[in-house]
């Protein structure tokens, strides 16, 4: 288990480093392909082995099952997005927006950032996971910065200062906890391991770990895009290549709010538990209602989708804010659910924005008839986002709100499910404006790669299937992960 | 160590005055260059290897690496300064000497008889002051320096409180310190070579 481990670490980064030295395309995407295959079938053989052994613990290394739930979400993510960026990247060397030498260097940040998010999921301790989510926005802002135009550095310029400062107020708190655990056992080896200050959690210094955790959850929420700190995020999200627009939107979210819940494990055994639900329920509503005016207003396709990220991190965190075993299985499975639907959908974006040579919703138009595929495709993903039924969202969304409800929270789920209707109505009326307008003039498609059709095929297959049934496997896995943020084992 | 406060304290309230951007980064140099001194002060008195082994990556990285890093771009962006901060020299300074007054009090109020107080204060104090300079500075590389100003802050508050971190995460957040300010000079260098002013405020085409 342990080889594993290493091996999910070592296959994104040698597929990196080798990629920066390969001068024809072929050679580098098939070197990708298997690379990125390689990494997402051991990353799910330990998923695997952990649903059905339990966690494993080996020196600074550790998986149990809630880590298993977002290796699962990498996992996926990172093969859906490597096979899209093949045929999408291959048109933007084509057609003269980027050299071979920014292939190069391409292909080589995006296995680093694989990399950096695997690790975020697999270390045991407070201190290196920090590290790791650091390491992630460094990995992450040269992407952003990719075709280093205005627009494109002053988004990275942007992700990296807030999410610095942000994650530097992280480290203040992580410094914070850390200085409560030396006064409960001293300086020893086991210094920020979350083990262990889960076994003396209870002796912690209350006042200094409420104050550790509030710049933790300020910190970390920056790294999520939990409103008001997602400034950032919209701007991220829209410059970057779009299948790093999925990576960011759905994986990295999702890993920062992973770094919340492993410190809210540390810290519900001694803060009074309503200050907690209060704090966290508080900021997701924040997030979702935030979300509204600029999903209802918005005139760029990938801020749309960034916003409705900030809206679907906000219903996440409500889940884990309600804290009931259903709301966290609910909120646990929104994870998954979300990360594979909106990286299809920035997939789906990408396509779009090639082919029309603009992110502004106003130009375009008539998907339907310019390209009848991607367009039912899109409509498809669209439903599937803002939780319709049969796909998964809708499975996963119903959860939490059904759990507010059954813990005695009336007004809550009723005041989500009505913001919920305003995003939908939002999201619905440019959805049906890009797809069924008028073209007004022709517009020339070229093909759509067929990597990108199966990637995407592969995607909207999952959400279809999970909305229909949960695999057992998954079932008990959610299950465990829920009662690990419960305080169990 | 009181005199090491004294000119960490005086070093970040000079930097709420600077204009140039070749002193602000002498200036980062001598501030980091003290956080490192203290670093290995501490370490003497405690007897701890892993503490000497931080003071020289400090030294190494922060006094040596970055400040190298910031001086060469610093060079080719010879007709930028920091002329108009947000806010300007003036309330600048008031406001850390603010923050300075602040950070005692919040130190007295969380912590209450740390035997650290001073060295606590300062650190929270550069932290703030960090932040201050981030947002109320237009040029990209003073922005730079802010950052390295509050990371020094946040270094600070982990080797008064708990004597630093443990080296392996220690080393990793030398690491992390060094990437961002190699990230961020990249991009500076960018923006310098599209033609296109290091003033941060300018950039301002992504809306809604």
């Amino acid at each position: 288990m342990g080889e594993l481990l290493l091996l999910a670490l070592f296959f994104p980064l040698i597929t990196g480093l080798l990629s920066m030295f390969q001068n024809k395309v072929v050679t580098i995407k098939s070197l990708n392909l298997v690379g990125s295959s390689m990494t997402s079938s051991v990353l799910a053989v330990i998923v695997f082995r952990i649903s059905t052994q339990g966690a494993f613990l080996n020196g600074l290394l550790y998986v149990d099952s809630l880590s298993a739930v977002l290796l699962t979400v990498v996992a996926a993510l990172g093969l859906t997005s490597m096979v899209f960026s093949l045929s999408y990247m291959e048109k933007e060397l084509v057609e003269g927006h980027i050299t071979i030498k920014m292939l190069q260097r391409y292909y080589g940040l995006f296995n680093v950032f694989i990399f950096t998010m695997i690790s975020v999921l697999v270390v045991e301790n407070l201190g290196l996971m920090w590290v790791a989510v650091e390491a992630t926005t460094l990995a992450s802002a040269l992407l952003v910065a990719f075709y280093f135009n205005q627009s494109a550095l002053e988004a990275a310029w942007k992700y990296v200062m807030v999410c610095t400062v942000g994650i530097c107020l992280a480290l203040l708190g992580t410094i914070l906890l850390y200085y409560a655990q030396v006064n409960v056992v001293g300086i020893n080896v086991q210094a920020l391991s979350w083990l262990e200050l889960k076994t003396i959690a209870s002796k912690l210094d209350p006042t200094i770990t409420k104050l550790a955790f509030i710049f933790i959850l300020i910190g970390y929420g920056t790294k999520a895009g939990l409103a008001p700190m997602h400034t950032w995020l919209p701007d991220a999200h829209s410059q970057a290549p779009s299948p790093i627009s999925g990576l960011l939107s759905g994986a990295l979210l999702s890993c920062a709010i992973y770094a919340i819940v492993r410190n809210l494990i540390v810290v519900q055994a001694v803060l009074n538990h309503e200050f907690l639900q209060y704090l966290l329920i508080g900021l997701a509503l924040f997030s979702i209602g935030i979300a509204i005016p600029f999903i209802l207003v918005q005139h760029d396709i990938k801020r749309l989708l960034a916003y409705s990220s900030v809206e679907h991190m906000g219903i996440v965190l409500l889940g884990i804010g309600i804290s009931t075993p259903l709301a966290i299985y609910g909120a646990l499975l929104h994870v998954i659910n979300h990360a594979i639907a909106k990286s299809t959908l920035f997939y789906l974006a990408g396509i779009i924005t090639q082919e029309y040579k603009t992110k502004h919703i106003m130009r375009i138009r008539g998907l339907i008839r310019t390209m009848p595929l991607v367009g039912t495709l899109f409509i498809i993903s669209i439903l599937a986002i803002t939780g319709t039924p049969p796909f998964s969202l809708f499975i996963s969304k119903f959860t939490i709100i059904w759990a507010s409800f059954n813990d005695g929270r009336f007004w809550l789920g009723a005041g989500v499910l009505f913001l919920l209707a305003g995003i939908f109505a939002g999201m619905m009326y440019y959805c049906l404006e890009m797809v069924f307008g008028n073209p007004g003039h022709n517009i020339s498609v070229g093909k759509v790669g067929k990597p990108a059709l199966w990637s995407i095929f592969f995607s909207i297959g999952l959400m279809i299937v999970t909305g229909l049934y949960v695999p057992f496997w998954l079932h008990t896995l959610l299950i465990k992960a829920a009662s690990v943020i419960m305080g169990g084992e | 160590m009181n005199f090491l406060i004294i000119i960490l304290l005086v070093t970040s309230l000079l930097l709420t005055r600077v204009s140039r951007l070749k002193t602000a980064v002498t200036i980062i140099l001598i501030q980091s260059f003290m956080v490192a001194l203290a670093c290995g002060i501490d370490g003497l008195e405690a007897g701890a290897v892993h503490m000497y082994v931080a003071a020289i990556l400090t030294a190494v990285i922060k006094v040596g690496l970055i400040p190298y890093a910031l001086l060469n771009i610093v060079e080719k962006l010879q007709y930028e300064r920091e002329d108009h901060p947000i806010l300007n020299v003036n309330s600048s300074s008031v406001t850390a000497c603010i923050a300075i007054v602040l950070a005692y009090g919040l130190i007295d109020q969380a912590l209450p008889g740390a035997n650290s107080r001073d060295a606590l204060a300062t650190a929270l104090a550069m932290t703030l002051i960090g932040l201050l300079i981030i947002m109320t500075r237009r040029q990209a590389i003073m922005q730079i320096v802010g950052l390295i100003t509050m990371e020094n802050g946040i270094y600070l508050v982990g080797l008064s409180a708990t004597k630093g971190l443990p080296l392996i995460i220690e080393m990793g957040i030398f690491f992390d310190v060094l990437v961002a300010v190699v990230v961020l000079v990249i991009l500076t260098h960018r923006l310098k070579l599209s033609g296109m002013s290091t003033d941060i405020s300018r950039l301002k085409k992504l809306k809604g």
